[in-house]
């Protein structure tokens, strides 16, 4: 798997915005229910994902 | 008492956090206040005759609203993860074929590695801190893969077991550990790790954030060689009773296109050992950081989003940025304690926080401008 891991776990602001409904002419509803969610990581973790090949 | 969830309004926006899922929102704080409502078990309707009225809208599109938000953010948020056990077979190897030795000041691990490959995942960051002296041990670590797993042990009490797409987990866990002996404080009395540089001028500290292959790891070596303390790279732990950034003493990771830019700072990088990461497709050697003083602790109240410019169109770029901006850039990336009391002293840690965006392709004009952030003279 050549993607890295860090890429892969990184929400940009795109996919974090989130809406409740559609809410047409109520924009103040659609403003309302605009949010943001954001996921820390589920445990500490290291940034570089994968074990060296020589030079140990 | 466990609540579902923990408001802070910052800035503009109140953010929420629900123990359930362990999930943040940026909200508008009037949906917020809903969901709060929500929490103390307010009946929706009352909700809904509350919203209709605030806003001026039909009671039948609030309900609507209160409703969908009940059913797609309140409940989601609100139901506990299920707990999947799975039993493992915790006998541990009788051959490690691999031991090291480390000193970090005047306490002694000892890492036990199953083979090269369990190795490989600890010791190049560690390396600079082993030593010969194997008679002295407080603390040891055992390391072992069985089955596609690999399993981590302090001493005789088994950590965890992660297969090799988590194994990131794994060393994040060791470090996690390692953190918690050098500092005599459990993993409850940690506020969070974050993936950052940790850099002090002896008073202070600042977390220097960015992007893998944005420099940030540069930038590091760069401070370090004038006047700065490194002290953590990428793991950088931060402590709940006094929130004081304190040190982790892995090596400064190099990838090879910054020697040009290093080498004549750092000679000894020409001759240190090179680690090949084949699945990032970077070549990697560790710097040793030059904090001599593992007890060193220092208040952060900085966060420094920093970005090498490869274009060297921008000399440098240094902004004030919003917090709430700031916070969506430093969770995905962090680990934050789940304890109540320390998500509450988390949220109102970043309240107080500056947040700074800088961009730089001029080194001595990059050095420059953390010294007068330092200084408060920016």
């Amino acid at each position: 798997m050549k993607k890295d891991i860090n890429t892969k776990e990184k929400i940009t602001r795109q996919d974090a915005i989130k809406r409740i409904g559609n809410y047409g002419k109520y924009s103040v509803l659609t403003a309302l229910g605009t949010y943001l969610i954001l996921n820390p990581k589920t445990s500490q973790a290291q940034s570089v994902p994968e074990n060296p090949s020589r030079g140990f | 008492m466990n609540t579902p969830l923990l408001l802070k309004t910052i800035e503009d926006k109140t953010i929420v956090w629900f123990s359930g899922t362990d999930n943040y929102l940026v909200l508008e704080p009037m949906m917020a206040e809903i969901l709060q409502d929500m929490a103390n078990d307010v009946p929706l309707q009352k909700i809904s005759e509350a919203l209709a009225k605030q806003i001026d809208i039909p009671f039948n599109e609030a309900s609507d609203f209160v409703n969908n938000a009940c059913l797609n953010l309140f409940l989601p948020n609100t139901e506990q993860p299920e707990n999947t056990s799975e039993f493992f077979d915790l006998e541990q190897p009788l051959h490690y074929s691999i031991k090291k030795h480390y000193r970090i000041d005047d306490k002694y691990f000892e890492v036990s590695y199953k083979d090269e490959f369990e190795a490989y995942l600890i010791h190049p960051k560690l390396s600079h801190l082993e030593t010969d002296n194997d008679n002295t041990t407080n603390f040891s670590f055992q390391i072992y893969t069985k089955g596609n797993r690999t399993f981590l042990f302090d001493n005789t009490e088994f950590i965890g077991v992660w297969d090799r797409k988590n194994i990131h987990y794994m060393q994040g866990k060791f470090s996690m550990k390692l953190v918690e002996k050098l500092h005599n404080k459990p993993e409850d009395e940690w506020l969070g790790v974050f993936h950052a540089s940790g850099v002090s001028n002896g008073k202070k500290s600042m977390l220097f954030l960015g992007d893998s292959g944005n420099g940030k790891s540069t930038s590091l070596a760069l401070l370090q060689a004038n006047g700065f303390t490194c002290l953590a790279d990428d793991f950088v732990p931060m402590a709940a009773d006094n929130r004081h950034i304190y040190s982790f003493p892995s090596g400064i990771s190099i990838k090879k296109n910054s020697l040009t830019t290093l080498l004549p700072l750092y000679p000894e990088l020409e001759d240190s050992a090179e680690f090949h990461f084949k699945t990032l497709n970077k070549i990697v050697r560790f710097l040793k950081p030059n904090n001599t003083d593992h007890k060193a602790n220092l208040p952060c109240k900085d966060l420094v989003f920093i970005t090498y410019d490869k274009t060297k169109s921008i000399d440098l770029q240094c902004n004030k940025i919003s917090k709430i901006d700031a916070f969506q850039k430093l969770i995905p990336d962090s680990w934050v304690s789940k304890h109540h009391n320390n998500v509450t002293v988390f949220l109102e840690w970043f309240s107080q926080l500056n947040a700074y965006e800088l961009t730089y392709s001029d080194n001595q004009k990059m050095i420059t401008t953390v010294q007068n952030l330092f200084d408060n003279d920016l």
